[in-house]
């Protein structure tokens, strides 16, 4: 630095161009008016710490000073850091280039360093001497030692010992020193610096006062610097030179008297000055007389200008913090100084005005001006400052926003004039080449002003002009002007403007063939200017307005990028890489697009994108940018659990809420609620710790396949645990991705999105960035607590098909098993507690099938009691439990509508077809029933298999027959009555209701079901049967046909001690001795039913039940309870029973079964008749047969008829009733019975007498009739007899066989 | 005889652009949108006397190699032309003539029922006719 210095002053006299090589660009016109100080830190770099000493020199920038005439005066400072040496030469020119002062600040901490600061303000006491007034320095030293201070008493009571005892400056050091302690607070520095000032002022009063007594025909020329050798020969004494003299002297004054303070004398002498020069055409002089004019103007009319300096720091950090984008940029109508001394800091800037109203007394206008824009108050409260200069009648034109009604000099120019006298100014510099300098700084001066006075365009144009002025100068020189173009194109508001200007400075920066590319700079400028192509960092922000010239951003951006790797920065290239892909990606054509993700790709490899801000070294932070759309989401779908797996409520017995169902009135909150419920709730849960799912479905617009690594789900609120998940997409092919994760706690889990990793950057892609899908901002889910999971397995083969049963998902094992009907199984099931930690404290089996539940139940059984002990499952443990299964089956055939009629039907037509069985026995016959009866050598228990096995293929008439071919009538046995002739499919779910842990105390439990698939064969089956009479009358005999509809052969065991073998697909009739139904049975059937009945007249039903149904069912249910048969598929332990329930008996058959109410006791020839007894008596004898009848029954009988016939089977189906002529009885052979009480007998005696030897039969019965009771008793029902409404027979069996011989 | 002429929509966004010289494409769209600011504050001014409304704004500025000249319709679309420098021959008539031919492609571009205002225009038939129109023989 010194060398540098050494250099430039060993060359200074003439080698050196003598144009400002250096535009000060941050010059304003009121400098113009300001003693130039140079305030520099000198000594090892601690300026930091001396700071707080800078400020305070800083703030004493004006002072006032009476000058010798007791005036006041007012006096500024200007501060500059640096300033060329030769920059001094102009001070002819411009008074205000002319360094006048040095203050140098210093630390040091011994004599050696104090000597090297003295030093050095010696040396910039000498480089800028030939201008320098005065100097001042100030030196920090070290703290005084704390232990030092007793016994000083004569020092300052504070600090024991003043520095400048403790050290001494070098011999040659003339200057005036303050010396102050390292932490002292410097009270006096601003007095002193004031007092500096004042002596500065003084020197330049002095110089002023000389100047202005000069005699006009004395006065030298004075030259800018690259005039002396215009001049060179001329002569000096011509009219012409001598007035450019005078000309260029009353300049020198004005300037003179501008900087000390007396604005008024020089605004005359700049007019007069400029008159004169531009009598004899010195243009540069007469520029730069109209630009003092313009700048004492200025002084006057915009004080608060002098503001700007101070607050232009602030204001960058103030535009920083409010977003670009967001309010489209006001435009700005005032000046930014302006607006903050009217709005900010008026109460301050009152005080500080009032105060110097007070002190004003001559040519202060300026001041009263300052107070009322300064209170935006009206003229007539302003002081009347008692202003000397009362010639200033005529006040500037109005200028709009500044009303000013203060006196003002009369040859001030106006507001507009400034701006023409500037330019005039800029034309007049424009001709010499070597005043470019100046030019610029006039044309910086003069967009100022314009700024001030709100003219936008005018500043557009002078800023515009500096481009055209050509000024050889440095890259960095260049790239500090388009900066400075660009903060005052934003002060107009012009962003677009600067923002081309600040890029023009960024690329200035690192243009190709400079020697030392900035690219630090170039990247800050770069981002600077952002906001002027309407971008923002902020990528959301970017895609929110979706403004701007895509065009241009893209470039910028990618300039940007290439700034930030050229820096090293590949982080931040990156992410700018990032920023372009996703703000721009609809903007760009898709090889752009392909392109830049492939230059992502390779950026990315040096440093991998993460979504997390950047923070520049300069504090700007970077907010993240991901790759919403790369993969681009097509759908998002939140998966339920599996239904095996999905939490439900466990029902719990609602709480009585009155006698209604159904209300419209909501008294609690849980309706209001489901309408609050926000779109994206989900309605399902979601259980903690289970494994839930997500479904994306992501489309890559990419012509390459893209790798995505690591998606997770993004959430929010409880803990969630997310697993990776990679994927390789081939491009623009929709795929479909599921995205797993496992919820830590319970509680609202707030889904977001998805982070992925591609491209070798990671994104975070939430749904609510995702632009034109209808996805929700988010997707709630509640999760639960942990629920138990369970294994389930059974002990039969799983089947290979699933079934279509509802609710099949919930289905985890299946199991399959083949019965025979009436055949019973087991199954075991084991539950095993999968979950690590829960118990399983809650188990509910219930069953589904396809069957009706009645008949269900009978299927299945399931202990739940013992079930219920084995709970709680401890975790990883296992239960098992039997389920049993019994082949239910309907044995019984569906009878044949023509066999049922005599049940349902009812009346005498009931009567006849109950007979017509009997009457069809008695006429035809049957082949083998009579012959048991009836023969003999039947009676005597001959084995009577063989007699139903060789019937079998004949002709059954008797039997309600039922034809037994595949496919007939009776095929038609749906699942709710299983017939047994066919194989039937159960399908039927044990389902599992488990829960354990909090879950259960929160009310939830999951299902899981076992799947049964059970295939019932047909066993045996039962196609007719009849009920016949046995021998003894507390029995009857069960006549079926069984078929074996197996495909093996059937032992059969249909008693005790019977048993029986059918082949195949066979069948045989089998006769079962089975107890007749007790009287006291069907009395209580009855019973039951007439109350019944009651009940139902009584609700006004008109449809009686008959009490044969009644009764009828009575004598199934008993057949069905007594009769098992048991069957056994012969070779193997298949074996079975097969019920009688359901079978259908007619009206003949109830008689049969149920036990008679009629009780017999009939002697012939005065001997009892036995069962199955010989009677014998011979031809024409004459043979006493009684009868007597009594009534068991609880109820009396009505209409009786007994009657009394004789006949002859001829024991080949024939029966011979017409025995006119071969038997005879006394008396009628019916008789009528009106009325039987109970208990009451009734005898009657006939003789019979045979005329004929031979076999003769009696078949002896008693019918009733119900018709005529009908009519008569149509009202008592309780008393109406056994039977009433039913004709009935009842025989006395076994007939009467009488054996005639000849005499 | 153009460098460059540019539709823009009264949001500022480009409608369309084009150039007689595809290499400075990219500097010629940062003259022409740094142009705007110029544009935005003379139709600012012209606000005050709606019916003395000049739709020519004349030279927005000038630089070593270009002039730009602005134009702005009642339905606030901007149209930039950018002319050579050098060619001192032109004359201001002519740009004005030039900005009348684009007013009236434009508005029969725009009287397309399947134009959607505010987007860009892609129209075959207005880009021949504004290239036409650049090269000066329109």
């Amino acid at each position: 630095m010194r060398a540098a210095v050494g250099l430039m002053l060993s060359h200074g006299g003439g080698g050196v161009e003598p144009a400002m090589s250096r535009p000060d660009y941050e010059q304003s016109a009121l400098h113009h008016s300001c003693l130039l100080v140079l305030l520099r830190g000198v000594g090892p770099s601690r300026a930091r710490v001396l700071q707080r000493a800078f400020e305070k020199v800083r703030r004493v920038s004006h002072i006032r000073v009476n000058d010798s005439a007791g005036n006041p005066r007012s006096i500024w400072i200007r501060f500059v850091h640096d300033h060329p040496v030769e920059h001094n030469d102009w001070g002819d020119f411009q008074t205000h280039r002319r360094l006048l002062g040095l203050i140098t600040i210093g630390r040091f901490d011994n004599q050696t360093e104090l000597n090297e600061l003295c030093r050095q303000h010696e040396s910039l006491k000498v480089r800028y001497g030939s201008t320098l007034y005065e100097s001042r320095a100030i030196f920090f030293g070290p703290d005084e030692p704390p232990l030092d201070t007793i016994g000083e008493g004569q020092a300052p009571p504070i600090s024991g010992r003043r520095l400048q005892d403790e050290f001494t400056t070098p011999s040659n050091f003339r200057s005036q020193a303050f010396f102050y302690r390292e932490q002292d607070t410097c009270a006096d520095l601003e007095s002193r610096i004031g007092d500096f000032a004042s002596a500065l002022f003084w020197v330049l009063e002095s110089r002023r006062l000389e100047r202005s007594r000069e005699k006009a025909d004395k006065v030298s020329l004075l030259l800018a610097p690259f005039e002396k050798r215009d001049f060179v020969g001329l002569d000096m004494e011509s009219r012409n030179n001598r007035k450019r003299c005078v000309g260029r002297v009353m300049k020198n004054l004005a300037d003179l008297s501008l900087q000390a303070g007396l604005v008024d004398d020089a605004l005359s002498l700049y007019h007069n000055a400029n008159e004169t020069l531009k009598s004899v055409g010195d243009s540069l002089w007469v520029g730069a007389s109209e630009e003092g004019l313009c700048a004492a103007s200025a002084m006057l009319l915009y004080p608060q200008m002098r503001e700007i300096e101070t607050l232009h720091r602030n204001s960058s950090l103030q535009e920083a913090g409010t977003s670009p984008l967001k309010s489209t940029p006001e435009k700005w109508r005032a000046s930014d100084a302006t607006k903050k001394v009217t709005a900010g800091e008026v109460t301050a800037n009152n005080v500080d005005s009032a105060q110097r109203v007070t002190s004003n007394s001559s040519s202060c206008s300026s001041v009263s001006s300052l107070v009322t824009t300064a209170t935006n108050s009206s003229a007539s409260d302003t002081p009347s400052t008692s202003s000397s200069s009362s010639t200033s009648t005529i006040s500037a034109a109005p200028i709009p926003g500044h009303q000013r009604n203060g006196d003002l000099p009369g040859n001030i120019l106006k507001a507009e004039e400034i701006t023409n006298y500037y330019r005039k100014a800029i034309i007049n510099y424009s001709k010499y080449r070597h005043a470019a300098t100046i030019e610029t700084e006039a044309a910086l001066k003069a967009s100022r002003i314009c700024i001030e006075q709100n003219r936008p365009l005018d500043v557009a144009m002078f800023l515009q002009n500096i481009l055209y002025i050509n000024l050889s100068m440095s890259e960095a020189e260049k790239v500090k002007r388009f900066e400075i173009i660009t903060e005052l194109y934003q002060q107009i508001g012009y962003q677009r403007k600067a923002a081309y200007f600040q890029r023009l400075a960024a690329l200035q920066h690192v243009k190709q063939g400079s020697q030392a590319p900035d690219w630090n700079q170039s990247y800050r400028l770069m981002l600077g200017s952002f906001t002027g192509y309407l971008l923002c960092l902020d990528p959301l922000e970017v895609l929110e307005n979706a403004a701007g010239w895509p065009a241009l951003q893209i470039d910028l951006v990618q300039t940007l990028i290439t700034a930030a790797r050229r820096l090293g920065h590949s982080a931040l290239a990156t992410r700018h890489m990032t920023f372009l892909l996703q703000t721009q990606w609809d903007n760009m054509s898709p090889t752009e697009q392909s392109e830049m993700a492939v230059q992502l790709q390779n950026l990315s490899a040096q440093c991998e994108g993460s979504p997390v801000p950047l923070v520049l070294e300069n504090g700007t932070v970077i907010p993240p940018a991901n790759l919403t759309d790369l993969p681009y989401c097509l759908d998002c779908q939140v998966k339920d659990l599996p239904a095996h797996l999905r939490p439900q409520r466990i029902k719990v017995a609602k709480a009585d809420s009155g006698p209604f169902l159904f209300t419209p009135i909501h008294f609690n909150s849980v309706d209001r609620r489901d309408k609050k419920k926000d779109k994206n709730k989900i309605a399902f849960l979601w259980v903690q710790n289970d494994l839930s799912e997500v479904t994306v479905r992501l489309r890559n617009p990419l012509p390459f396949e893209l790798a995505v690594t690591d998606m997770r789900l993004l959430t929010n609120g409880v803990v969630f645990e997310s697993l990776p998940q990679t994927i390789v997409l081939q491009p623009h092919v929709p795929t479909y991705v599921s995205l797993h994760g496992t919820p830590i706690e319970t509680g609202q889990l707030d889904l977001q999105g998805y982070s992925t990793h591609t491209l070798g950057v990671k994104s975070n892609c939430r749904l609510k960035h995702m632009r034109g899908r209808s996805f929700p901002p988010n997707y709630l889910v509640d999760v639960i607590p942990a629920l138990p999971r369970i294994g389930v397995k059974t002990s039969l083969p799983q089947t290979a098909t699933f079934s279509n049963m509802n609710s099949a998902d919930i289905v985890v094992t299946s199991a399959s098993l083949t019965l025979y009907n009436g055949e019973s199984s087991c199954c075991t099931i084991t539950i095993t507690n999968e979950s690590t930690t829960l118990p399983l404290e809650y188990l509910e089996v219930g069953i589904n099938s396809n069957v009706e539940q009645e008949l269900q139940k009978k299927i299945f059984r399931i202990d739940e009691e013992a079930l219920k002990t084995k709970l709680p499952v401890p975790p990883l443990g296992s239960i098992d439990f039997d389920l049993h299964i019994y082949a239910e089956a309907d044995f019984v055939c569906p009878q044949p509508p023509a066999s049922l009629n005599s049940g349902a039907a009812g009346g005498d037509y009931g009567a006849a077809a109950s007979l017509a069985p009997y009457s069809n026995m008695s006429t035809s016959g049957h082949a083998s029933l009579p012959s048991r009866v009836g023969s003999p050598q039947h009676r005597r228990h001959e084995p009577q298999n063989s007699s139903f096995r060789s019937t079998i293929s004949a002709g059954q008439h008797s039997l309600a027959a039922l034809s037994l071919q595949p496919g007939g009538g009776g095929g038609g046995a749906g699942p709710s009555s299983l017939g047994s002739q066919y194989s039937q499919h159960i399908e039927a779910q044990v389902r599992l209701k488990y829960s354990g842990g909090e879950a259960l105390t929160a009310g939830y439990c999951r299902q899981c079901a076992v799947s049964f698939n059970l295939e019932l064969l047909p066993s045996a089956q039962i196609t007719s049967w009849d009920v016949l009479p046995a021998e003894v009358a507390s029995q009857f005999y069960l006549v079926l046909d069984i078929s074996n509809l197996t495909a093996q052969e059937m032992s059969l065991n249909y008693t005790d001690t019977k048993n029986i073998l059918i082949e195949a697909k066979e069948s045989c009739r089998v006769p079962i001795p089975v107890d007749r139904c007790s009287l006291e049975q069907v009395v209580a059937a009855r019973a039951a039913e007439v109350a019944e009945n009651l009940e139902r007249e009584l609700c006004f039903r008109t449809q009686l039940l008959s009490f044969n149904d009644a009764l009828s069912k009575l004598c199934s249910i008993h057949i069905a309870e007594r009769v098992k048969i048991n069957w056994l598929l012969t070779g193997t332990d298949i074996q079975g029973v097969a019920s009688l329930r359901g079978i259908v008996l007619s009206q003949s058959m109830v008689d049969l079964t149920a036990v008679s109410p009629l009780q017999w006791s009939i002697s012939f020839q005065e001997t009892p008749v036995q069962p199955h007894s010989e009677i014998a008596c011979t031809v024409g004898q004459r043979s006493l047969l009684s009868i007597q009848l009594a009534n068991q029954s609880l109820q009396p009988l009505r209409n009786l008829v007994l009657s009394i016939k004789f006949y002859q089977d001829y024991l080949n189906g024939m029966e011979n009733y017409n025995l006119e002529t071969r038997v005879a009885i006394s008396g009628p052979n019916k008789i009528a019975i009106p009325l039987l009480e109970k208990q009451e007998q009734r005898q009657h005696t006939c003789s019979v007498i045979f005329f004929t030897p031979g076999r003769f039969k009696a078949s002896i019965e008693c019918s009733s009739n119900p018709q005529q009771k009908q009519s008569e008793h149509q009202s008592d029902m309780f008393s109406s007899s056994y039977d009433e409404q039913q004709a009935h027979v009842w025989k006395f069996i076994p007939p009467i066989e009488v054996t005639v011989v000849e005499q | 005889m153009a460098f460059c002429i540019a539709v823009i929509g009264k949001d500022n966004a480009p409608l369309y652009l084009t150039t007689s010289d595809m290499e400075q494409e990219l500097e010629l769209q940062y003259h022409v949108h740094a142009a705007l600011d110029v544009v935005e504050e003379k139709c600012l001014i012209g606000k005050g006397a709606p019916e003395s409304k000049e739709l020519y704004l004349g030279l927005l500025y000038s630089t070593e190699n270009h002039k730009i000249y602005g134009f702005v319709t009642n339905s606030r679309v901007k149209f930039i032309v950018v002319i050579d420098s050098s060619n001192v021959a032109l004359r201001e008539n002519e740009v004005r003539a030039i900005f009348r031919n684009l007013h009236m492609l434009y508005t029969d571009a725009v009287c397309n029922p399947f134009y959607i205002p505010g987007e860009s225009l892609t129209s075959k038939k207005f880009d021949r006719a504004v290239q036409k129109l650049m090269s000066g023989n329109a």
